[in-house]
């Protein structure tokens, strides 16, 4: 059963492996325990990212607004941050948590109750929360001066670090572990709950499910919330990160590059299949193409080109697989 | 006398002042197959929901296991044990057998978390119920229809049913699946569980089922135990009329004409193996042969969508290569396509625009513009010659019934003036009175001088509408029957299943 979808996860490790052998034969530093990490770091927000826009593609939707929530919610916690004065990680968590699930919970409210197409209402409620936060909450810059110091301070926090040869050291980053908590807990719910079951049924065939006497309107507010909930802290953990909070940052990059990784990863963009570790492995490489194809001596704008290519590739192999499968049906219905 | 299982009293049903149900009582006893027939529009799909506590009857009582429902819900009907499996099977492709079958138990149990050990225990029981082995792990998407309707079936077993209710299950499946789907049906019974099978094909009715419930116009006619039907019989309680069949005969002038169509040696890889036929101008040649046995793909061979690897076709005797449907239709060949509604219509576009899509270039008027009276005639014209029964010709195709749709295909490719007429299952899914009004206009055209190559793969149909009928089976041609009138239904069954003891043809 899951033969082919495990073909499609090992022949994309197969293409990071010669890719990543292929950078390091240019430059050796690539290979190096400290550049892995730096990947990681660098890597986490969008990956965190593609699991929630992931979860959404599973269910048969399409929830574009990600990047809009991130910002949104960074931009809006390090602003009541820096105007209460309370510089608390968790605070900022919470406040930011709270922005996430309610935009999410606004799409899920646009989407069960009119049967808008979830691409529309994504797209425009994108539109919506920021450009609402630009006339309401501002767009000034914040530098790593006024910048709270929680952030700062959760940005280089390590979970372990080893030293360099000049007596530095570096460090895996703790984002690594949320990570692999938000991984775990995604992993738990898709595999374990009936909720998460739903999410798969609902991708495959929605009428079904309502026939079968599930609750939709409950199940699209969780996968959106969800989505939400995780976009918030990714705009945590980037502010964290860069230590600059700008209005318009996430917004114009992110969204093609989640697409591309999940679509890499194998997920069906009609919904219903897909794996989490597809999606993991697609953010892999699309991050290692982000940053390397300098390395191979191409400029960086091939990296915009990658991208739109993956995608278009990805898209049709899914439906040249559904085709594929189609005929399949007939030679078997033969016998 | 058995115990009742379920009884419907004096049901009505009215929708917008349209009477779809007239006072209508079915009682189904324990373990027993009970028939309901119909043709499109009788009131079947407003019974077998209003059974399922879908659709709320205006008057009339549904008593089920001895005790009233006056206000029946779908959940109280899905606790009483009726399982209603709905044409389209309600599976989820995506999600794996063992799933699927388990799947309503999570609604049924209020569970929050899944336990796969359950979920693979619950499927394995119900398969074994029907003894039936279908990997529990195996992508409900990649499994054949007939597999997936068991699936479906095995699924209404994990909540208890005592009533399945298959709405036209046997329309999707071949001849053999069909005879699989019975023999199930039949371990149903011993379990003590009621079938209610819905079917337009009157062969299989007579079959299966121990008492036939006829509706007609939403009126009961009758409830007949099936020994007591025939064809005919049958027939006549569904239409109210009778409907002859006299088998087409093939003038005897054009039988002496050099053949319009020729094909030598067709064969395509996995397809069809070394085809060679011919047919003349007023014929009507039968293509018959299980699914699988090439017939579609040969004809599309014909109209250029699917190109052979080798062989010659003939057209008036000049060997032609059809790459294209273009060719094709240049040549003077149609192709009524097998799925109506997603090759052969544009369902959101007028009856009228449809009528006139494959002859634009013939409506050019002055400056290369469509001409609207030319247009207009046509339209006119081929929705008079076929009976389309529409409001106008602005009408969207959608909106037109089974029948309706089915002429308005046809009038799309008569509008191109075929020579050769390819019609591939020209009456799936209509019901009988379309049909033979089907079967008329199919003469007609070939009385007008047009050859008619008519894929199906009902026998009584085959025999009835054609002149001369062709074979297929595994790819090959392996029997031309060169007069339909002289066959019967049971020597054609033979041939086309392959299953005869003397080898018919071989």
């Amino acid at each position: 059963m899951n033969s082919i979808f495990r073909r499609n996860e090992f022949y994309l490790l197969l293409v990071i492996i010669v890719f990543s052998a292929a950078i390091t034969i240019v430059n050796p530093a690539f290979l190096t325990v400290e550049n892995m990490f730096d990947l990681i770091r660098s890597s986490t927000g969008m990956c965190i990212l593609a699991i929630g826009f992931f979860v959404v593609l599973l269910s048969g939707g399409l929830d574009v607004s990600f990047p809009a929530v991130a910002i949104v919610a960074q931009y809006i916690t390090v602003n009541v941050l820096i105007a209460t004065g309370v510089d608390n990680l968790a605070f900022a968590f919470l406040l930011a948590a709270a922005i996430g699930i309610a935009f999410g919970a606004v799409n899920a409210f646009f989407i069960s109750m009119f049967r808008i197409p979830t691409f529309i209402v994504t797209l425009a409620t994108m539109n919506i929360f920021h450009g609402a936060m630009l006339e309401f909450v501002g767009t000034k810059a914040i530098n790593a001066g006024q910048l709270p110091n929680a952030f700062k301070g959760f940005g280089l926090t390590y979970l372990f670090s080893l030293p360099r040869g000049d007596g530095t050291y570096y460090g895996l980053t703790v984002l690594a572990a949320i990570l692999v908590g938000i991984i775990i807990i995604t992993w738990l719910i898709l595999r374990f709950t009936v909720m998460g079951r739903v999410i798969y049924a609902l991708g495959g065939n929605a009428e079904a499910v309502k026939r079968a006497g599930f609750n939709i309107t409950r199940t699209q507010f969780f996968i959106y919330c969800y989505a939400g909930l995780l976009a918030s802290i990714m705009g945590i953990i980037h502010v964290s990160l860069i230590r600059y909070s700008n209005a318009t940052y996430i917004i114009n990059t992110e969204l093609l590059h989640v697409i591309a990784a999940v679509v890499l990863g194998g997920a069906s963009i009609m919904g219903g299949t897909g794996t989490l570790t597809g999606t993991v492995l697609g953010v892999v490489m699309i991050s290692i193409l982000e940053k390397n194809l300098v390395l191979l001596g191409l400029s960086s704008y091939w990296q915009q080109f990658f991208v739109g290519l993956i995608i278009v590739l990805g898209v049709s192999i899914t439906f040249v697989q559904k085709r594929f499968q189609g005929r399949r049906t007939f030679a078997l219905s033969r016998d | 006398m058995k115990e009742t299982f379920l009884e419907a009293r004096n049901i009505s049903k009215s929708y917008e002042g349209v009477q779809a149900l007239n006072d209508v009582s079915l009682t189904i006893g324990k373990g027993e197959v009970h028939c309901l027939v119909g043709e499109n529009g009788s009131g079947k799909s407003t019974m077998i929901k209003i059974i399922g506590g879908v659709v709320e009857p205006d008057s009339g009582s549904i008593v089920i296991n001895g005790k009233a429902h006056p206000n029946l819900q779908a959940i109280d009907a899905i606790r009483e044990g009726i399982q209603i499996i709905y044409q389209d099977l309600s599976l989820i492709p995506n999600l794996t057998v063992a799933e699927n079958i388990s799947l309503n138990q999570y609604v049924e149990r209020k569970v929050n978390f899944v336990n796969w050990k359950d979920v693979h225990q619950i499927a394995a029981r119900a398969l074994a119920a029907i003894e039936e082995d279908i990997p529990l792990d195996e992508i409900v998407e990649n499994l054949p229809v007939a597999k997936r309707q068991l699936v479906a079936i095995a699924r209404s077993l994990t909540q208890n049913a005592r009533l399945i209710i298959m709405d036209e299950p046997t329309s999707a499946i071949t001849r053999e699946d069909v005879e699989h789907l019975f023999a199930v049906i039949a371990r149903l019974k011993e379990r003590g569980i009621s079938t209610l099978f819905i079917s337009h094909k009157l062969s299989e009715v007579f079959r299966i089922a121990e008492a036939v419930a006829i509706l007609r116009d939403g009126r009961k006619v009758g409830d007949f135990p099936a020994a007591e039907l025939d064809d005919r019989k049958l027939t006549f309680l569904m239409t109210g009329r009778e409907i002859q069949y006299t088998p087409y005969q093939f003038d005897g002038a054009k039988a002496e004409a050099p053949p319009l169509l020729e094909v030598r040696g067709l064969s395509r890889r996995g397809q069809f193996q070394d085809v060679s036929f011919s047919v003349r101008a007023g014929e009507i040649l039968g293509l018959t042969g299980l699914i699988g046995s090439g017939r579609t793909e040969l004809a599309l061979a014909l109209f250029g969508l699917n190109p052979p690897d080798s062989g010659e076709i003939f057209m008036n005797g000049k060997s032609v290569r059809i790459g294209s449907p273009e060719v094709a239709k240049r040549l003077g060949i149609g192709y009524l396509p097998e799925d109506r509604l997603t090759q052969g219509l544009f369902v959101g576009q007028s009856i009228g625009d449809n009528i006139v899509i494959t002859v634009l270039k013939k409506l050019l008027g002055a400056l290369g513009l469509i001409d609207p009276m030319k247009r207009k005639k046509l339209e006119n014209g081929w929705m008079g010659e076929l009976a389309i029964k529409a409001t106008s010709a602005r009408a969207r195709a959608f909106s037109l019934s089974g029948g309706n749709q089915q002429r308005l295909v046809l009038a799309k490719w008569l509008a191109t003036e075929p020579r050769v007429f390819i019609l591939d299952g020209p009456t799936i899914g209509i019901d009988i009175a379309s049909k033979s009004n089907i079967h008329e206009i199919i003469r007609g055209l070939a009385q007008r001088g047009i050859a008619i190559i008519m894929i199906s793969d009902e026998i009584p149909e085959i025999l009835h509408t054609c002149n001369r009928v062709l074979v297929m089976r595994e790819g090959r041609l392996v029997k031309e029957i060169p007069n339909a009138s002289a066959t019967t239904e049971e020597e054609l069954n033979t041939i086309v299943s392959g299953k005869a003891g003397n080898g018919a043809g071989q």
